[in-house]
């Protein structure tokens, strides 16, 4: 699957290396990549902070040349799941959930993975307070 | 949905064969499993956040402890994508060491995991046996790097010194055929070891796709996609992925079987290389001034529980704006919610121990 073939399909969308950037129709797409050009296994979602809004990553491996293609998306605080295309987005969209809130429509199940029930914010967001008075070391109250 | 019928059991986080701290919250009618809800985080550390506020040097030392059975391979990870930035390339001394490492590590992995997953099942005598052999290359890793887990060996552009006592490797390789041999005796026709592992756990083709379950379990169902076969770290090494096609839970041991002659291979390999290339060359990255240009990195590597991959997001800073780990274990524990459906109870420990779960790795 040559790189160059997707914009075809792509139509309007940035192409660096083998990164897609599109800006909508996330499901859409990836369901086309599944269906239609054999990339069945959805190696990783990432998420980057960018400050103003949230890029997520969805790292695809193809099973038939074992090329990887990445499709970017920008998002503010919700993003399409796409766990009925690939289970495996259930572990990712909720980690990705737990450290920075983005929450995904269609995901019926997203809870704290990794954190509290309880915990107030996400700490990979990068406007997570660093020096959080909750993780106490000893009795004096100092942070370590 | 839990009814009157059903009984909602949780097996863990205490429990001493989910190799960790996992809680697995079942939900069960008799002995069938209805449904499986995998609770992890346990083991929380923060490692990609606690990168964000570390040089990269500062963070080399921790990334073994992702992964603490095999931490070669995400030194290796952080390693090698820096060393992809700054254009090194290894000398053929320096990337047969870090091959020989690799797999004397990913040997240790496996032979610590047919102990504990012999355990599972309820036959203590292999865990004594994998754990002596384990032992011999712990002593030889405590002996070169002083350290018998989290061994910081490999730094940028390199690794900490060059190799030495090759004549405990070549004792390794000489012992460890004979053991492996010895185990599949007492265990791969075993009667009781094949009641609990024949047909049991079947991983499908399409739901091990679907899961993004790679590595040794993925081959255990009949794809070959073994990542070494494309890494340029591995070039010039000869050896053959383990591919098989039983889809249960004893081709998952075979193939982990398989692969441990396969690895002692590719360390016999690395050994001649190593004696026929005496001149230890690197060039090493100052860690003091290191900085990634403005960029995203991606590496991957075969870790002996699947794909481990690595994306580094740089803003120009010593530090990474953004670090990600890929592990194989975390989507492993995601499959549980599958593959243990409609099997017994008894079962459950069979099938989570045979696809090597480590809770580190996990937890992140």
């Amino acid at each position: 699957m040559n790189i160059n073939d997707l914009r075809n399909i792509f139509g309007d969308c940035e192409l660096n290396g083998n990164k897609i950037c599109i800006k909508y129709n996330l499901h859409e797409f990836l369901s086309n990549l599944k269906n239609n050009y054999s990339f069945k296994l959805l190696k990783s979602i990432t998420a980057v902070d960018l400050g103003n809004e949230t890029e997520l990553l969805y790292n695809l491996l193809s099973t038939e040349d074992e090329e990887d293609v990445v499709i970017s998306i920008k998002v503010q605080n919700e993003a399409e799941s796409v766990i009925d295309l690939f289970s495996s987005a259930i572990a990712d969209e909720n980690e990705i959930y737990d450290m920075f809130g983005i929450r995904f429509i269609g995901h019926e199940d997203l809870k704290r993975l990794y954190m509290p029930e309880n915990w107030e914010g996400f700490p990979l967001r990068k406007d997570y307070v660093q020096d959080d008075t909750r993780l106490v070391w000893n009795d004096n109250g100092d942070n370590a | 949905m839990i009814t009157a019928t059903t009984l909602k059991l949780n097996l863990g986080p205490q429990h001493p064969s989910t190799h960790g701290v996992l809680r697995l919250v079942l939900e069960l009618n008799g002995e069938k499993i209805l449904s499986c809800e995998p609770d992890v985080g346990y083991l929380h550390r923060g490692m990609e956040k606690m990168a964000e506020g570390m040089t990269y040097i500062q963070y080399l030392p921790t990334v073994d402890r992702i992964d603490y059975l095999a931490g070669c391979f995400y030194s290796e990870l952080l390693c090698r994508t820096v060393e992809g930035v700054n254009d090194i390339v290894l000398s053929e001394r320096v990337r047969a060491i870090r091959v020989v490492l690799l797999e004397l590590n990913r040997i240790a992995s496996h032979l610590l995991w047919i102990g504990a997953f012999l355990m599972d099942l309820g036959a203590l005598s292999p865990f004594f046996y994998a754990m002596r052999e384990r032992e011999m290359i712990l002593r030889y890793f405590e002996k070169l790097t002083g350290q018998r887990m989290m061994y910081n060996y490999f730094v940028f552009g390199g690794v900490r010194k060059d190799i030495a006592y090759l004549e405990d490797i070549e004792e390794i390789i000489k012992v460890l055929p004979q053991k492996i041999d010895d185990y599949e005796k007492i265990i791969t026709d075993n009667p009781i070891f094949l009641k609990r592992t024949r047909g049991k756990g079947i991983l499908e083709l399409e739901t091990a796709l679907n899961y993004s379950v790679t590595g040794v379990n993925l081959r255990a169902s009949g794809v070959n996609y073994d990542l070494r076969k494309s890494d340029k770290l591995y070039e010039g090494f000869d050896f053959m992925p383990v591919i098989l096609k039983g889809k249960d839970s004893w081709s998952r041991y075979k193939a982990r079987v398989l692969e441990l002659r396969e690895s002692l291979k590719i360390v016999e390999q690395g050994v001649n290389k190593l004696k026929e290339n005496t001149n230890f060359d690197q060039k090493l990255i100052n860690p003091l001034t290191l900085k990634l240009p403005e960029g995203e990195y991606y590496s991957e590597i075969e870790a002996p529980r699947g794909l481990a991959s690595v994306y580094i997001k740089s803003t120009g800073e010593d530090k990474p704006y953004r670090l990600k780990w890929r592990t194989g274990s975390y989507y492993s524990v995601n499959l549980l919610r599958k593959l243990l459906v409609g099997e017994y109870l008894n079962d459950a420990i069979a099938i989570a121990g045979s696809l090597d779960i480590i809770l580190p790795e996990v937890d992140k």
